[in-house]
């Protein structure tokens, strides 16, 4: 056997996932024979074991599950010769790597890479929606266009570019040399391009890509043709990978803290990603069970979703909308509360001001983290479950907003008489505060029974959820990835450039979405590809303005791909942030720390005088005044 | 003035691959492994809690009958399976109290009738299937009983897996009575497993 296929890397993953297609191919025959099916080579059964087995396959090729056979085989694990931490070459980023910065950048590209592809997507969309009639897809492949779009925006990027932005700098502002289990960490990534694949490639499936929106309502999802059972495989894989990150970081942050770093030292970025991952944990099994529950009705013919089978043995369809809502509304604050932390560092730094009401900004994520598990039937106004859940429902959902608004005028408070630094990151975080706050007031709206039932599958839903995921949301990951763009490549990014982006995406993103309100108000309904003549002005103008949207984001495309490529050479800690990943150099040492540093004080203390975070290198912990006149001394360390 | 901080004397020479990474510094009593494995343990839960909602779904709140007109539950088999599954909690636990206190023998023993017991559990569960009379798409009843029995069936056999890797290292001599975390966290999943099958048990086939 030629040496390529003995060593982790593509290779053996190529031979492997031929090898997983045989087991496939076999193992499906086999059982069909077993039980004398006919025929006896079914292609969509042979398709769907595929899709959950090949997988498996690629990754065991690929070399993500060397260290563990050892380790089960009781074979002594080969010493951790740190052979696989860091990059040294873009080869080193397409292998199974255990470094945390590494992953972290591994995250941010993949999850862009499916922006883009989802974007595209998006385009495609609103060009059919140019005009009334068809134009340039029919209803199925229209349906197919949006549901890809919002799989892979939400599980394959607002989800994970979070996860992979905390992946590079939680560590780091915590004083860890790494996360706590650096070889999940390293197949939770992998488990992403996975999920990506198969969610992507089900356009190449017979009978066209799953159509049946992101939340694959039951029945229509478990009559759909085969590429359905892509998003309910990929869903799998996209959330095996979160919740496996989400472990990581709650153990990290619980168990990995620098000496001093007290849960009331925490950054609010760690704190965010700490109320998130419990999210993750406990809410991300329900969608796993829901896409089992479709799995299992089409691939083996049980009957979760049939309700036609006859008087006393009928299932039950709005059960899968209550399992799949109890996942997928605390996923709305999975997809936003990562952003409240980014933003909160961006705007304390930028505006040289401690936080304001930091330990009412911890608290609220946890009360959202509580809040966020009794809303789920407000998407259900409609559905025709029992009417006396609806109230109760409502006013959960409108309370929800109380936490959201203490952080909002917490970040108002910070901002107030503050030395504010408009630039990019700033920006992005601005816009984000002004238009998330827009989403929310609309949320609210959308809380109150009667209105929903008004606006229930119209355009005003579609604008809601774009003001709450772009322009909450992509603002947040925008600013955040500008802000430690300078500690991730070591490179600064084009100011310029960014700005214009900044202005290209805020205006087009209002163009875009502002008018939704308005017709959708008027009863233009979502998800259909045609609708009625009076809706055609403003749908040629949504069109447009989204042309434009799209194409503000190859500016950001080009900003970063030639900055990092030829930007000016970061310093380490170009906005003076205090924060513990500025206080090493751009890009961090290979450990990140030399020695773990000690944290004597709070994380926000801008303006403050003699106020210290951490200090570096081997210095014992020391009260703050002998500290700060202690610069010489703790350089010996 | 605000002062970022104190910065280490040089920090270039951190780009050197010539040290491995400081010791992180252990913020928390409980260890690593054990915190992780509650944590999967906790998201567990919640796979069986939505699967548990499909059942409430089906049974209450469609007022189908339990089980389907023309199905029966073995209780008593499935209830003798129960006690198979009980006593291997036992011998786990002293699989692992002999690991504490070092005694070999035990440490075998233990984890080999813990597996016995684990296979016997899931044998007599799949002869159970074979022998029921119904298959999942007979009733939407059918279908949760096989969700709920095979998804438990599922975890029996994570659990059996990971025992094996710990038995397999136990008879290469690993573990001592300072280090045995390679049981104990196994153990803990071993212990959710069989609660879970006490709930899943009573509710599907006594209730």
């Amino acid at each position: 056997m030629p040496a390529q296929l003995k060593t982790a890397g593509w290779y053996r993953a190529a031979a492997f996932t031929l090898l997983g297609l045989a087991f496939s191919f076999s193992l499906t025959t086999l059982i069909r024979s077993l039980y004398g099916y006919t025929p006896l080579i079914d292609g969509a059964a042979i398709t769907i074991v595929s899709m959950i087995a090949v997988p498996f396959f690629f990754l065991v090729g690929l070399g993500a599950f060397d260290y563990w056979f050892y380790w089960a085989s009781g074979r002594p694990t080969r010493a951790e010769d740190h052979a696989s931490h860091g990059a040294h070459s873009w080869r080193d980023y397409f292998k199974v790597n255990t470094d945390h910065k590494v992953i972290g950048v591994q995250y941010v590209c993949t999850t862009f890479f499916f922006m883009f592809i989802g974007g595209l997507m998006a385009m495609m969309v609103r060009a059919e929606l140019a005009a009334p009639g068809s134009q340039f897809v029919d209803g199925q492949d229209y349906n197919s266009l949006f549901s890809v779009h919002a799989s892979l925006m939400i599980f394959l990027f607002i989800v994970p570019v979070f996860a992979g932005l905390a992946n590079y700098v939680l560590p780091l502002m915590i004083g860890a040399p790494d996360m706590a289990f650096p070889r999940l960490n390293a197949l939770s990534f992998w488990l992403l391009p996975i999920a990506g694949t198969l969610m992507t490639g089900s356009f190449l499936m017979p009978g066209g890509a799953f159509a049946s929106g992101w939340t694959a309502y039951a029945p229509l999802s478990t009559t759909q043709p085969l590429g359905q059972m892509c998003f309910s495989i990929g869903v799998q894989f996209a959330g095996a990978s979160s919740i496996a990150t989400a472990l990581n970081f709650l153990v990290t942050i619980i168990t990995m803290r620098a000496p001093g770093m007290s849960f009331w030292r925490m950054p609010l970025l760690v704190w965010a990603n700490f109320a998130t991952s419990l999210l993750v944990v406990i809410a991300t099994p329900f969608i796993a069970a829901s896409q089992f529950f479709v799995l299992l009705d089409v691939a083996l013919g049980f009957h979760f979703f049939d309700a036609t089978i006859g008087e006393g043995r009928q299932g039950n369809v709005v059960m899968y909308q209550h399992v799949f809502w109890f996942y997928s509304h605390p996923a709305v604050y999975i997809m936003m509360l990562p952003g409240f932390g980014i933003v909160s560092e961006i705007i304390s730094v930028k505006s040289r001001k401690p936080i304001f009401g930091y330990r009412m900004m911890a608290f609220s994520l946890l009360a959202i983290v509580l809040l966020g598990f009794t809303v789920w039937a407000h998407h259900m106004f409609v559905s025709g479950m029992q009417d006396w859940i609806r109230v109760p429902m409502m006013i959960t959902t409108a309370i929800i907003a109380v936490p959201t608004g203490i952080k909002i005028f917490s970040w108002l408070g910070t901002l107030w008489k503050g030395v504010i630094h408009l630039d990019t990151p700033m920006l992005f975080a601005l816009g984000f505060l002004t238009m998330f706050t827009l989403g929310g007031i609309s949320g609210v709206m959308l809380a109150m029974v009667p209105f929903d039932i008004h606006v229930s599958d119209t355009y005003f839903i579609v604008a809601h959820i774009h003001y709450v995921l772009f322009g909450g949301s992509l603002f947040t990951i925008f600013a955040g990835v500008y802000f430690w763009f300078p500690k991730m490549t070591g490179r600064m990014y084009n100011e310029k450039l960014g700005k214009i982006h900044f202005w290209a995406t805020f205006v087009f993103f209002n163009l875009t979405f502002a008018p939704m309100h308005v017709i959708g108000i008027q009863g233009m309904p979502r998800r259909v590809a045609d609708y009625a003549d009076q809706f055609a002005a403003w749908n040629f103008a949504i069109s447009i303005a989204s042309f434009f949207l799209g194409l503000s984001s190859l500016i950001f495309l080009y900003n970063m791909v030639n900055s990092w490529r030829n930007g000016k050479k970061a310093e380490s800690n170009p906005y003076r942030s205090l924060t513990l990943e500025w206080q090493v150099s751009s890009p961090p040492p290979i450990f990140n720390f030399d020695e773990i540093p000690t944290v004597v004080g709070g994380p926000y203390e801008y303006g403050v005088p003699g106020a210290v975070h951490a200090i570096m290198g081997s210095a014992k912990p020391e009260p703050v005044a002998a500290a700060v006149g202690s610069n010489t001394e703790s350089q010996e360390g | 003035m605000e002062a970022a901080s104190i910065e280490a004397a040089d920090t270039s020479h951190g780009h050197g691959d010539h040290h491995g990474p400081p010791v992180a510094h252990h913020s928390s009593t409980v260890d690593a492994q054990t915190l992780g494995m509650l944590l999967f343990i906790v998201s567990e839960i919640m796979v069986f809690g939505g699967f548990f909602t499909a059942y409430f779904f089906i049974r209450i709140v469609n007022g189908n009958p339990w089980p389907a007109e023309g199905e029966e539950l073995p209780q008593l088999i499935a209830g003798f399976n129960t006690a198979v599954l009980l006593s291997s909690s036992v011998t786990m636990h002293w699989a692992l109290e002999a690991a504490k206190h070092g005694n070999r023998r035990g440490m075998k023993l233990g984890m080999l009738a813990t597996l016995l017991l684990g296979s016997t559990f899931l044998t007599v569960q799949i002869n159970e299937y074979v022998h029921l009379g119904f298959a999942p798409y007979n009733s939407a009843q059918a279908s949760i009983f096989y969700g709920l029995t095979g998804l438990h069936g599922a975890h029996v056999f994570i659990g059996l897996t990971l025992l094996l890797f710990a038995t397999v290292r136990v008879f290469k001599g690993h573990f001592t009575p300072d280090e045995h975390q390679g049981i104990e966290v196994p153990g803990i999943y071993w212990h959710f497993v069989d609660v879970m099958w006490v709930i899943v048990y009573v509710s599907v086939y006594i209730l």
